[in-house]
């Protein structure tokens, strides 16, 4: 709760320090209070105070691992971004701000207890981003993707409270464990209305992680929006959702397990097979990066089909691996900075600037699962687990897999290659110090952090 | 441990040395290697059971037990490794390559990488090894490559990743569990190899891994990324590729595929030995027709492979020693060849053998160097494969006659293209090409080459020797730890 009220008050603050017309010590605030809030979720597990558990939160061990690598995703978006918001010195109080008020609402979204807060918390997650995907407003692709964005969005948020109401109308509460209990006591003998109101609720998670048949937004969306946006996205709004999903599927619903593992397998291959093959032929950077995503949503929605204790550290290694993979790589096309979001303008990169250019090959290796790097030990975990009970499935995901080595490889010629000799030859990006940071540490997590994971 | 962190440290240094002193510094690196590969392999005593060389005595929860060290059969290849990676840089050693930082790092990367595929003793740690060694090889080819390289890249590099992903689940299945069995304590070789495989499971890791190997070896059907990648790579590439890729997934069978799931050798051991057979005369009569000189050789190697993947799975000591000095000696041979292939390239700008001839009478060293390594390669007697290829053929035929008569013509076809290629590009009227004859280093990888050759084909107990209690006790092990069902 702690860091729930410091990453808040510190999102309020740099809102109103803006004012002051220093940039710098906005985000100062900001980075300040991440860490604060980081380290206050921290001992707050640490040491067991007795206010953990409070009416609709509960910070167990769960909220606190998902919720620290949320704020250290955070830190590494608003720390990338930094640079890009002083084109617009007036508005990194309000980028910086909104991005801690989704924060807020992921956290709520890991630690919630009641369908209330879960629905609080999808909303506070969301709101911001409706608004920050549309903030490019000079872009009619930027307003495109904030309209698309709510539209759909709010006709997701319209499906899960009406599914939540089916599940109240089912077991009279609100409250998970009371589900739980409810639907373990009532084994076999459920009324209608509890499956009803399941659906509702998975169609609706279906469409805020972005799996197939409710993805159709995710490419405009990433396409459109900002690059820090599409990474806050990818890295944080994901995790937020794939968190809640977890505690909701895996946990409160698991009694139901065989009703909805069979749907969500089917779905989870389905979503796996639209994102590798429709980002194949693409040729813009945020719109591969969103098909991308697509597909690795296919894989992570494996530990939530498979019901063992170590589902929910699997899914958190995946997701730590992830967003290493993405921040690094949209910081990258942030230092490229190409108008039409290009994928051809990786073009020579690694001759240009070396580091940028070999931490753009880390990511794309990560994504593609290539070992040492740590996509592939987050996708091991997934997979060797999955396996003892559905071997099917993960030979389906590692086909996938050889699938997506494709695209991902494309990209890594282009960053290795010369550029063509008859072009005018792109001049070395400027990389800011902030930046350099972001990029040495996804570096070293990409490199390192897979060892770390299968202690 | 010296034998990773030497060449771990040269591709490091390699990223800081001066331009100048590149290529020195590069054959030092190779040179020192291999000088610390020999001593290991003279002190090493061929009826010791296993020398651990790294093992944290500690599984990771995860069950990666970081597990490395060699017998003969690891240490063999370590030695051929290091030999190999040294002769690679000699013989680029009066190119502008040698002084590139890069290439030179990247060829220290890859034989750390390659040594750390032959001595892991624990599957995870194989594996990723197994996949690293794709990456140095690659960029090489990427980076050094001919024009049309990256149409071929991307075939090659989908092509093993895939296959390397099926080894990645067959891994995974016996580690974990599938089709009913115990789960493994951890990635270590032998408490894989303590898992007891019912049939269906033994049959589907035993196909995980064999799709693995068969892309990389390259065994018939899945051979096609091969020729392009081999004609498109630069010759340092090519010869990594052939002489010390090729072998990791010949290794791997070996050590890996066999020893982990000899339940359904059985059923397996046909279908390989067919296809293996297919690939000898189909890839022989493909290299008979072919213009091009590289891609003739190219497809010899394809032809040579398929008799020792073979003789790998009869499973008996005496083919087993044929495959590895028939190992050595696609090595060595491929290394000469590919040598040669440059030379003629690099000097006339041409690949296309009608438009070669003449060569022998501007370059009589060149062509009585590539001569013998010619010869070796249609294994003559008293060159080393003549051994191999005769107990790989005679291991053959005792398992079934008319199979062993259709892969015995590889001797046959072996010679048409070989002396093909090399009359049409050594003799005949001379094309007027200013043919500088060899240089002091090309002379002394072929000299080098042409000792070993004729050692191994006089001596080959050398390697026999050294191999054979470590197979030995391979095949016991295989025995003792799985019933085999006859």
């Amino acid at each position: 709760m702690v860091a729930l009220i410091v990453i808040f008050i510190s999102g309020l603050l740099s809102l109103f320090l803006a004012f002051a017309k220093k940039p710098w010590l906005v985000l100062l605030t900001a980075s300040a209070g991440l860490i604060a809030g980081g380290i206050s979720l921290f001992t707050q597990f640490y040491y067991q105070y007795d206010f953990i558990h409070y009416e609709g939160l509960k910070f167990d061990g769960f909220a606190v691992a998902f919720g620290l690598i949320a704020i250290l995703f955070t830190l590494l978006v608003v720390l990338t971004g930094y640079s890009s918001f002083k084109d617009k010195p007036q508005h990194t109080g309000d980028y910086i701000a909104l991005l801690l008020f989704s924060l807020t609402g992921a956290l709520c979204m890991l630690s919630f207890t009641d369908m209330f807060m879960f629905f609080l918390g999808l909303e506070i997650l969301s709101i911001p981003i409706y608004v920050m995907a549309g903030s490019n407003k000079d872009d009619v692709r930027s307003s495109e993707a904030s309209l698309k964005y709510f539209m759909t969005g709010a006709f997701a948020t319209g499906v899960l409270l009406f599914g939540i109401a089916w599940i109240y109308g089912g077991t009279a509460s609100f409250k998970l464990d009371e589900i739980t209990a409810f639907i373990y006591n009532a084994e076999g003998t459920h009324s209608s209305l509890i499956y009803i109101g399941l659906l509702m609720i998975l169609s609706a998670f279906l469409f805020k992680v972005g799996a197939a048949p409710f993805h159709f937004w995710s490419p405009d969306v990433y396409d459109g929006s900002p690059h820090i946006v599409t990474g806050f996205m990818a890295a944080v709004v994901k995790l937020g959702a794939f968190g809640a999903f977890m505690k909701i599927f895996s946990v409160t619903f698991a009694g139901l397990h065989d009703f909805w593992a069979p749907a969500l397998s089917v779905l989870a291959i389905l979503t796996m097979f639209v994102g590798n093959l429709s980002a194949l032929k693409q040729i813009r950077f945020k719109r591969l990066l969103a098909y991308s995503s697509i597909t690795h949503v296919g894989y992570a929605l494996l530990t939530i089909i498979v019901q063992s204790p170590d589902s929910a550290f699997n899914l958190w290694a995946y997701i730590f691996s992830y967003g290493f993979s993405t921040i690094g790589l949209i910081t990258v096309a942030i230092i490229i900075h190409d108008e039409e979001d290009r994928i051809e303008a990786f073009r020579g990169l690694v001759r240009r600037n070396p580091f940028t250019g070999f931490v753009a090959i880390l990511g794309l290796l990560s994504l593609a699962g290539v070992p040492p790097l740590m996509g592939f030990f987050g996708k091991f975990l997934v997979f060797s687990e999955a396996i003892t009970q559905y071997p099917w499935l993960v030979a389906i995901a590692i086909i996938n897999s050889g699938i997506g080595i494709f695209y991902y490889l494309r990209m890594v010629i282009l960053v290795l290659q010369k550029e063509d000799d008859d072009k005018p030859k792109t001049p070395r990006h400027k990389v800011p110090v902030l930046q350099m940071i972001v990029l040495a540490i996804c570096a070293l997590a990409l490199l390192f952090g897979g060892n770390m994971l299968i202690f | 441990m010296e034998l990773l962190i030497i060449p771990s440290l040269f591709a490091l240094a390699a990223l800081v040395i001066p331009r100048n002193f590149m290529r020195y510094f590069g054959l030092a690196g190779g040179v020192t290697s291999a000088v610390v590969a020999i001593v290991h392999a003279v002190y090493y005593a061929p009826t010791t059971k296993y020398v651990s060389l790294f093992d944290p005595n500690w599984t990771s929860t995860f069950g990666l037990s970081y597990k490395m060290g060699y017998d003969g059969i690891s240490l063999i290849m370590v030695v051929l490794t290091n030999v190999i990676t040294l002769l690679i840089l000699l013989s680029n050693f009066n190119k502008e390559l040698a002084s590139n930082k890069m290439f030179t790092a990247m060829v220290f990367f890859m034989q750390v990488a390659l040594l750390g595929v032959f001595t892991s003793m624990d599957g995870l740690l194989f594996y990723i090894f197994w996949e690293i060694t794709l990456i140095p090889v690659f960029l090489i080819a990427l980076w050094f490559g001919a024009p049309g390289r990256k149409q071929a890249l991307i075939k090659f590099f989908i092509y093993t990743f895939v296959g390397s992903l099926a080894m990645l689940l067959a891994l995974m299945a016996i580690k974990t569990g599938i089709c009913g069995n115990l789960p493994a304590a951890s990635f270590a070789v032998e408490d894989l190899m303590a898992v007891q495989l019912s049939a269906c499971s033994a049959c589907w890791i035993f196909g995980g891994f064999l799709f693995a190997f068969a892309v990389k070896i390259p065994l018939f059907p899945f051979h096609t990324w091969q020729p392009d990648t081999y004609t498109n790579s630069p010759m340092a590439g090519t010869m990594l590729l052939s002489a010390l890729m090729l072998k990791m997934a010949l290794y791997g069978m070996i050590r890996w595929m066999i020893p982990l799931a000899p339940e359904s050798l059985e059923s397996y051991k046909l279908p390989i030995i067919i296809l293996g057979t297919i690939g000898v005369v189909y890839a022989a009569i493909l290299a008979i027709k072919q213009n091009d000189i590289k891609r003739t050789f190219a497809f010899a190697s394809i032809s040579h492979v398929g008799l020792i993947a073979a003789g790998i799975v009869l499973l008996n000591v005496d083919s087993t020693m044929g495959v590895f000095v028939q190992m050595i000696n696609h090595s060595l041979v491929a290394v000469g060849l590919f040598l040669a292939v440059d030379i003629i390239e690099s000097r006339t700008g041409i690949r296309n053998m009608s438009e070669l001839g003449g060569i022998a009478k501007q370059a009589p060293k060149f062509a009585f160097w590539f001569g013998v390594v010619a010869l070796a390669s249609i294994s003559v007697p008293l060159t080393s494969g003549f051994i191999g290829e005769f107990l790989l053929v005679r291991g053959v035929y005792s398992y079934n006659w008319i199979i062993g008569l259709v892969i015995g013509s590889t001797l046959v076809y072996g010679a048409v293209y070989t002396l093909r290629a090399y009359q049409l590009s050594m003799y005949g009227p001379s094309k007027n090409f200013n043919f500088p004859d060899l240089t002091w280093n090309e002379w002394l990888v072929f000299f080098i080459l042409m000792v070993l050759i004729v050692i191994l084909g006089v001596y080959p107990q050398l390697v026999i020797d050294f191999v054979q209690p470590s197979v030995t006790r391979l095949f016991e092990n295989i025995h003792s730890s799985k019933i085999l069902v006859q």
